[in-house]
Order: C-alpha cells, then structure tokens, then sequence
C-alpha cells in the first residue's frame, strides 16, 4: 500500500501509525506512479493519532522528532520513506538506533541528514542580498532542501536590526525579519525596488571577484565540487561568466558553464540596475529589475518595526 | 565607494597570500553589523578551486621593499595603489551586509616605514570596529620590524594576525629577501603568542587573537626540502601555538635571476597539506613521515608512503583496531574512524556494511580486514603500483588544500579525538 501525505509532520506521524504493521508500505509526499492493481490512500493529518504516536516515539527516543524535522524538509522524492523507516526501526528496537550505521534504514537516514544540514550550511555562504531603497534586504534562493528557515537565526544574529527576506522561490514561501520578529509567509512573487547603489557594488564585486582569481591555476572540477552550479543562480559574481574568461578553460567544464549561462540568465537579470528593463521572462522571475509601484515594494517588503503583521507561522525563535 | 581600478590594483596584489579561513573566532554582534562564526563559512569559489571567505586587500602596494618573488617589490615596474581606512571599512560593511563576504583580510605592502604601515592598519581596524560598529571577522597582516606595541593594538581588534614566513631558511630570506630576517619575523609570532596566553590566563575583557595566528610559506622558489620545511612546521605548531601554516607553490610573477623560471607543482603543495594534517589530526611524527634532507614522494600521498614502509603492521580488522591504529589506514579519515567506531558497538563489520557506510576503501582495502575477510593486494611493489595508479587521477586535479571533514583536533601526544570542543577544530582545519 502507497500512503500519500501532505510533507507535513502530523500528516506524517499519522501515516506512520496506519503503516506500522504494512510490510510493503510506502510513504510518500510526492508523487508516485502505481503500478496496476497497487493500492493507495491518502493520509490526512489526524492530530490525536499524531501526538499520541509523537509521545511514544519520544519515549524510545527523545531525539528523534529533531531527525523527523530535518528528513521532512528533504528535497528527494523517498523522503517520507527514509523517515518511516528509520522511525519504525526505532519502534521494532524499543530504543535509539543512531549510530548504527550497518542498517540501512539509519545510514540512509544518517545521510538524508547530513546532506540537509550541509545544504544549510552552504546556503550560509551563497545567499546573496539585494539592499533595497527602504534599506531592507531581499534574497532570492532555490535550495534543494527546504531549509529557509534554518538560516533566519544565523543572519538575524549577524544582521542585527537590518530588515531582511529570504525568498525560497520554488517553493513559494519566505523566511522573513522584520527587526524585530522573525516568521514565515507565502510568498509567490516579490516586486522590489533597489537602491541607488546597488548595481554599483555588485559591479565591484565582480570586479574583486575577477581581481582574486589566479588564472594560471584553471581548477573547475575544484570549484564546482565546493560550489555545485545550482547554486550559481543568483550570484552577482556570475561564476559561469568567470569561467568563460579563463583562457586554460578544459572543453568539459566549458560545456557546464554554457549550461550554467543560460540557468543564470534569470539570476542576472535580478541583479540588473533598477532602471534596466529585464531580459528574462517574467514567470520565471520572483523579482523585476525594473522599479514596481513604491505600494507593492512596500507589500513584499518586512513591515516596519512594530507593524500589526501577524506571522504567518512560527519561526525559529 | 572605492574606485573599481584601485580596488582591482590591491586585490590582484593582494591574491598570491593563501590563507582565507573565517573560522576560530565566536565574536557575538553587539549592537552592529557582523559576527564571528567558529567554523567558518566560504561565501564564493573562483575558478582557480580557491574560496572566497574574506575580503582579501591590501592598504597600499607601494612598497620600500625589494623581495625578489614578490609583485609589489619596488623595482617592479606595476601601477601603484593605497586605499584610505574609511575606503576599506565602506567597502567591507557594504560587502557584509549583502552577505558576499565573512569579513576582512588586510594586509599591506610597507608603505613610507614598517611603523606608518602598522599605524595605518591598525587604524583602520579600529575604525572599523567602533565608528562603523562593524563585528565579523578581521585578519590583520603584522608588518615585520613594527613597534611591538602598535602591534599588540591591532591584535586586540583583529580576530586573528599572520606574518608570513615567506621561506623556510635564513640563508633563503637573506638571498631573496633582504630587508626581511627571521628574527623580524618570528619574534613578534612568539611575543603575539606569549601576549595572548597571559590575555587567556588573566581572563581579561575584551579580545585578543580571538582566531590566534597563521604563517604563510613558499614552495620551490628556494631550495629547502619537504623535510626540512615540514620540521619548521612542526616546532611552530609546538612553539608559537600557530592555528595553520600555509604553503603556497612557487609562480614565478617576476623575473629575477636569483629565482626559479618555472613554477613549483602544485602537487609538491598538495603533498605537504597532507603531511600536515598528518601532523596535526593524525598522531604522526615529523620523524615518521620524512627525512630532513628528502621530499616527500609525489606519486602516492604521504600516508600511503608510511603505510608501505610499515607493511608489518598492516593489515588491521575494523572490529577491533583502536582508533589510532584506524587512522594510520590509507584512506580511512577522521569521519570514516568515526563511522566504524560508532557502528562495531552494535554489529560485526563486513565489507559491505563498509561500503554502505560509504567508507571510501579504494586504498583502505588493502590494509584492512572486516570481520577476518582480506580484499586487498599482498604484494607490495604490486600494490605501490595500484596506489600510485590510483592516485595519479586524483592528483590531476590536485586541491591546494584538503577539504572539510568531520573529527577531531590533536597534539602530537594525545588524540582526544571526540572531545566535544575538538569537533570544531577538525571541521575548520585548524587547531
């Protein structure tokens, strides 16, 4: 049996109980073509069962709901799979199983995590910010994983009162800080309008970028292993250009900057100067380079402090 | 904002200096912009395979000096460039606040006298940290023969200070460095070093070398062996309490006849980086891995080289091996031990419980067996022969440095490899 469900955690812990004792049982939050005569049903969230389930997998192990929250936010299609599996594990042993790297159920769990957590991680570093008019700031990201969220206290530690919005656009929704509180929103598309200096210190940005690289030393695979080419979208620095200005550039990883051109293409025009009309189709742009009306800029932007908002969902505190 | 011409004049001078790191330093943001993360974070890759953590600058390149290998060196016909403190401090908060960047790297050529330069850094920094309120990381370049005390200053407002070593012998830096002597070069590393345990001891307010401190060396350009520069190596990591030395290839950017015309491989760097982690996170000895008058081989790295020399200890079962012994294994890592380490508690370990482990055991196999089962090449010339095969694909797209990996931090002594505090230091690289 195939138990469909939302990806959100109720839904999940309430698939698990209906599943527990399914030898055959699939979870999943995406999609799945059934094969004939495969039977499926779709779960949906029943808060009694869910706590009552979340209570009895917190007396095996009181760590295991933090795992649960980090294997629901992957990205993968099996994702409800691996979490089912690692927690019925740690229901048929009655204890934690963390650390027993040799079962399937947990090394696959154990890698789900890590790679999470290091998508986490590298976003600290590859999120770039746009400085709007008003001086608050907008970032556009497109993770693999839905990992916005886990990044609101690491900027909202180092930004302090700045304003900012982490936009994750495939997924519709941000991280955002207000100044003062931090929450989560829907946000499908986001008009801004950026400041007068912003096109000039992405220009010398790219211009320090360019400055810094040794180009005796063409080391692609290098680069892409550290900064794989999805995240190269909305990189003022624009990497793939850089590549392409290497004289010693080896023919393979020319063919994945050319692919890598054309994938920046929106991520450039993001970074186009205000008065610059874009380049790129609009549907595929959360943000126009172009100045929208002073009101809509206002809409995607955080409220002021002490703005009557209501945050949309809780945050990370 | 600063001139898009002069800032391309300080970076490109400024870009043959290695280090890059952000880590060690936990600055909390009070009131400002900014803070320190302890592990570091690489904000962009440049085609060359480098990071781009820090906004990596000079003050001025308008140098008094004349060091034959360098760029800036006053004979040196190059255009010539000096920032102002309130260019470098916009420059690093507009940088910051749109997250390009973990903070700043400022170094400089000796611009009027070692003492103006200092001054001018330091200044900088100060303004940096109190006009602009700015509170992530900042590497300061000390400036050799400057007053002791402008120096302290500046390492209470830097995270962390580096002189660079340049060359690993006296006779090396007489002959391409004139102006320059080890004892301007090591003596204010080992006072820093003195000042910042006394700080520590003292528990006092404030910051000092929050990050502690780097040395930078160069590769190829004289004749010093891997032996003789690893021994150098070790005693500063024992004498000076360094966080990193880096080693940086020979390029010949100017010509001198003094110098080589070719430039160093850079596998000869890849090699060393190996040797000092070996030192570092591995419990080896300097002794154990090379001769003082040798290099270290080429073809297979310097744990394989041990490994094969010692063949009498190998191989060892995963079951049961201490976790000193699982690190000596070619090809086994800080995380890899970890793994096997945390798994054998509850199982017997076989190959393909390795293998989904994603134990990398290419080189590990024939040194190791699971659960009594060998897989590996008896043979030694034979298996010499694999290694290097092996290992000449990697090393074609050698790294400059090895990356990140999880465990921990040692002293040549002891290997507390999972004390909690030492997670950091392996993850970082540093000590």
């Amino acid at each position: 049996m195939i138990y469909f469900f939302d990806g959100s955690k109720e839904a999940f812990l309430t698939a698990f109980l209906l599943a527990y004792r399914d030898g055959e049982a699939l979870l999943t939050a995406g999609e799945k073509q059934l094969s004939i005569g495969q039977k499926s049903v779709f779960v949906r969230a029943d808060p009694a069962m869910a706590a009552k389930c979340e209570r009895r997998l917190l007396e095996l192990d009181k760590r295991c709901m933090d795992d649960l929250s980090f294997l629901l936010r992957s990205g993968e299609g099996m994702r409800g799979q691996t979490a089912f599996l690692y927690l019925r594990l740690i229901a048929q042993r009655g204890r934690p199983v963390r650390g027993e790297l040799a079962e399937d159920a947990v090394s696959e769990a154990t890698e789900c995590i890590r790679r999470i957590k290091l998508e986490a991680h590298r976003l600290k570093g590859f999120v770039r910010f746009l400085e709007c008019a008003s001086g608050a700031l907008y970032a556009p990201v497109s993770p693999v994983n839905d990992v916005c969220d886990l990044l609101l206290p690491h900027f909202r530690g180092r930004l302090g009162h700045i304003p900012f919005v982490l936009h994750d656009v495939p997924r519709g929704k941000a991280a955002v800080w207000d100044g003062a509180h931090a929450f989560l929103a829907p946000l499908q598309h986001a008009e801004i309008v950026l400041s007068s200096d912003e096109a000039g210190w992405q220009a010398l940005w790219r211009r320090y970028y360019n400055a810094v690289t040794l180009p005796s030393r063409a080391r692609l695979k290098q680069m892409k292993g550290y900064m794989p080419v999805r995240y190269w979208k909305f990189l003022p620095e624009d990497p793939a250009a850089a590549i392409g200005d290497l004289p010693a550039a080896d023919a393979s990883a020319n063919a994945g900057g050319a692919s890598a051109n054309a994938e920046c293409a929106a991520g450039r025009a993001l970074h186009a100067p205000s008065d610059a009309p874009s380049d790129a189709p609009s549907d595929t742009l959360p943000v126009k380079g172009r100045a929208p009306s002073p009101q809509a800029a206002r809409d995607a932007l955080p409220p002021p402090h002490g703005s009557p908002r209501p945050p949309a969902a809780p945050a990370h505190p | 904002m600063i001139a898009e011409e002069k800032l391309k004049i300080l970076t490109e001078s400024a870009r043959y200096d290695v280090s890059c790191s952000s880590s060690g330093s936990g600055r909390k943001n009070e009131g400002g912009i900014g803070n320190g993360m302890p592990d570091g974070c690489c904000h962009s890759f440049t085609p060359d395979g480098r990071c781009v953590s820090l906004l990596k600058l000079l003050m001025s390149n308008d140098c008094i000096f004349d060091c034959k290998y360098c760029m800036s060196r006053r004979s040196h016909d190059v255009p010539r460039a000096t920032a102002t403190p309130e260019e470098i401090c916009s420059l690093t908060v507009d940088f910051y606040k749109r997250n390009y960047i973990e903070g700043l790297f400022l170094s400089s050529a000796v611009h009027v006298s070692p003492d103006a330069t200092m001054e001018l850094l330091v200044r900088t920094v100060k303004l940096l940290r109190t006009k602009y309120r700015f509170h992530g990381y900042v590497h300061l370049k000390g400036i050799p023969n400057a007053d002791p005390l402008l120096v302290s200053e500046g390492a209470k407002y830097a995270d962390r200070m580096s002189y660079n070593l340049e060359l690993p012998s006296e006779r090396s830096l007489k002959l391409l460095a004139p102006q320059k002597s080890k004892e301007s070069l090591l003596s204010p590393m080992l006072r820093l070093c003195r000042e910042r345990a006394l700080f520590q001891a003292e528990k006092r307010k404030g910051f000092f070398l929050p990050a502690g401190q780097t040395t930078q060396m160069i590769v190829g350009a004289s004749p010093e062996r891997d032996g003789c520069i690893l021994r150098l190596t070790e005693s500063l990591y024992r004498t000076a309490g360094l966080k990193r030395v880096y080693y940086s290839s020979y390029a010949p950017v100017v010509e001198d006849a003094l110098l080589p015309s070719v430039p160093s491989p850079a596998l000869r760097e890849h090699r060393l980086y190996q040797a000092d982690w070996l030192l570092r996170f591995y419990g080896f000895d300097v002794e154990e891995l090379v001769d003082e008058g040798e290099d270290l081989p080429l073809d297979i790295d310097p744990k394989c080289a041990w490994a094969l020399r010692n063949m009498h200890l190998f191989p060892v079962e995963v079951n049961r091996a201490p976790l000193e012994m699982l690190l000596r294994v070619p090809g086994i890592g800080a995380r890899s031990a970890q793994k096997i380490l945390s798994a054998r508690r509850y199982t017997a370990l076989t190959f393909d419980h390795l293998k989904k482990m994603r134990v990398v055991l290419k080189r590990a196999r024939h040194f190791i067996t699971a659960n009594g089962q060998f897989c590996g090449e008896e043979h030694a010339p034979a298996l010499r022969c694999l290694l290097a095969a092996g290992d000449a694909a990697e090393a074609a797209d050698a790294p400059e440095q090895l990356s990140l990996f999880a465990a921990g931090e040692h002293t040549p002594v002891q290997l507390p490899l999972f004390a909690q505090d030492a997670a950091r230091s392996a993850r970082t690289g540093e000590l």
